[in-house]
């Protein structure tokens, strides 16, 4: 029997009286106005709080077990350390609520709202998240053990080192998330979206990673052990000192991958190279330092100065420059690679031709455009670029990543000279 | 500045088949399907698949995955779809990945602008160290 009735309770919450530590099993506060109520270390096991306004209360170590909160607006609420094991959450607003260390094991939170929320080393196994949204919540050295999240939101959360062995991601958005040393062994991630994803020293031993967007992601030091990756698509994914174990890597998509131990950019694998180095039979410096398709690389070293210099490259050439580049003018083959790395300088330079530029250095035009009819262009996050470029009539395939330079003019395809 | 709450709670939105001509100022993170040609201010500014964006625009954030043309200036922005002719982005970082699917172009750019970051100097590379500015010394006595 609770120590209050409905009426009791929501007088001493009108005179904001505290709760603290009182019996309120089972009670009935479905819609009930509970804002910024102090009900800290309260018993609520099994009551009723359907559509109940707790936005901003305290239930800090309180017991939900088996309450009923469906569509409850709990937004900014403290719930550390509360038990809502087997709880009914579904479609519940919990957006900005601190659920750190809260156990919600077997608990429904079916299209629930955590956008914000910080549950580091929450125990979530067996919960059901499927449809929530969690983006950029904390999720830290959480226990996501057999958790349903199929088709959540969980952009850029924070997952760093937790566990979802057995989880269901399928469909989940997990664009930008950090997992790095997360354990998602034996995952079923079938179609997830883990484009730009930090899965660095993740575990995805038998993990089913059928069509997966990987593109970006980082993968770096990661244990691959027989995990599934037929259509996934890997494109610019990070993959230096990947695990990859009994993994058959021949199913993946990608038009190419970073082999660099940094994940800068700076050692873009091709080809058959990719698998090569994936699946550990290329050392990844060796197979970076190689041009794709065996073409033979050009490489303009740090502290050269080169002026005044007209360069021409074939179409398989694969030409890098960490020099001083000023007054030049480079014609690319179609398809060329032309990367300046990020101790590279190009002042009052021209690169024409059809080739895939990649800019970690420096570029500034001489005559304008100073990029013309590239196929095409990357600026990561430590590249500058000042000039104007002139895209090819089918167009420039265009990459910035945040924290790129630009003084940029692009001109449209179709003004093409 | 907005309420960061508040703009979690409520969007404005301007669905398909919503055309809005004039001066739009919300508190509230703006969420665009249909079409708005005008000015924009807004903590946030989201273009859909559907939606398009012309006129000037200051907002904290964009992403956009729909047709914008004209004046953006926002702290972050992040791009897909299309931009057209005459439109200038002024940003402190900026955001375009390439497509996954092979072929696809992720963004089609029109004639346009970018300004992003800080205006990059000619002086050396990114990987290479500024010079160490001289370390203060006690006063001689």
């Amino acid at each position: 029997m609770a120590d209050f009735t409905r009426e009791e309770i929501l007088e001493r919450i009108t005179k904001g009286e505290s709760l603290e530590r009182a019996d309120l099993r089972g009670v009935d506060l479905s819609n009930a106005a509970l804002e910024g109520a102090n009900l800290r270390r309260t018993d609520l096991e099994g009551a009723n709080l359907e559509g109940a306004k707790l936005k901003g209360a305290n239930l800090a170590n309180s017991s939900l077990r088996e309450a009923y909160l469906v569509a409850a607006d709990l937004q900014d609420a403290n719930l550390d350390k509360a038990d809502l094991e087997g709880a009914n959450l579904d479609k519940a607003n919990m957006s900005g609520a601190g659920l750190s260390r809260a156990n919600l094991e077997g608990a429904s939170l079916e299209g629930a709202s955590l956008v914000r929320a910080r549950l580091p080393y929450a125990q979530l196994d067996s919960a059901n998240l499927g449809g929530a949204d969690l983006t950029t919540a904390v999720i830290s050295n959480a226990d996501l053990v057999e958790c349903y999240l199929g088709g959540a939101k969980i952009v850029k959360a924070d997952l760093t080192g937790s566990n979802f062995s057995k989880a269901n991601i399928e469909e989940a958005d997990m664009s930008g998330a950090l997992l790095a040393d997360a354990s998602l062994a034996g995952i079923y991630g079938a179609g997830a979206k883990l484009a730009g994803a930090d899965l660095s020293k993740a575990d995805l031993t038998g993990a089913d990673l059928t069509k997966a967007d990987l593109t970006g992601a980082d993968l770096r030091r990661a244990t691959l052990g027989n995990a599934k990756l037929k259509g996934a698509k890997l494109t610019g994914a990070r993959v230096f000192g990947i695990v990859p174990g009994d993994t058959p890597l021949d199913g993946i998509v990608a038009d190419w991958v970073d082999a660099s131990a940094e994940g800068d950019g700076s050692a873009r694998t091709t080809g058959d190279q990719i698998i090569a180095v994936m699946s550990g039979k290329a050392a990844a410096a060796a197979a970076a330092s190689a041009a794709p398709d065996g073409a033979i690389k050009r490489y303009f070293g740090k502290g050269d100065v080169l002026r005044n210099a007209n360069l021409e490259f074939g179409a398989s050439a694969y030409v890098e420059i960490e020099s001083r580049f000023e007054q030049c003018t480079i014609a690319l083959g179609e398809g060329a690679e032309l990367v300046v790395g990020q101790d590279g300088v190009l002042v009052d330079c021209q690169v024409t031709g059809g080739g895939n530029i990649t800019i970690h250095g420096k570029f500034f035009e001489g005559a304008s455009p100073g990029i013309s009819g590239p196929k095409q262009l990357i600026v990561s996050r430590h590249g500058s670029v000042v000039g104007v470029v002139q895209q090819p009539a089918n167009a420039t395939h265009f990459s910035f990543e945040p924290g790129c330079k630009l003084r940029m003019r692009i001109l449209h395809a179709n003004n093409h000279r | 500045m907005a309420d960061p709450k508040m703009a979690e709670a409520k969007k404005t939105l301007v669905e398909e088949g919503t055309e809005f001509r004039g001066s739009l100022v919300s508190k509230c993170p703006v969420v665009v399907s249909g079409k708005i040609d005008g000015e924009v201010h807004a903590p946030s500014l989201t273009v859909s698949t559907t939606g398009g964006v012309y006129g000037k625009v200051r907002v904290g954030e964009i992403l956009s995955e729909g047709e914008i043309a004209g004046e953006f200036d926002a702290e972050t922005v992040k791009l897909s779809g299309r931009v057209n002719n005459n439109t200038v982005i002024r940003t402190k970082s900026l955001e375009v990945n390439l497509s996954s699917d092979k072929g696809k172009l992720q963004v089609s750019f029109g004639d346009c602008v970018l300004e992003v970051g800080d205006e990059p100097n000619k002086a050396m590379g990114g990987g290479a160290k500024p010079p160490e500015a001289p370390k203060p010394q006690p006063p001689k006595v």
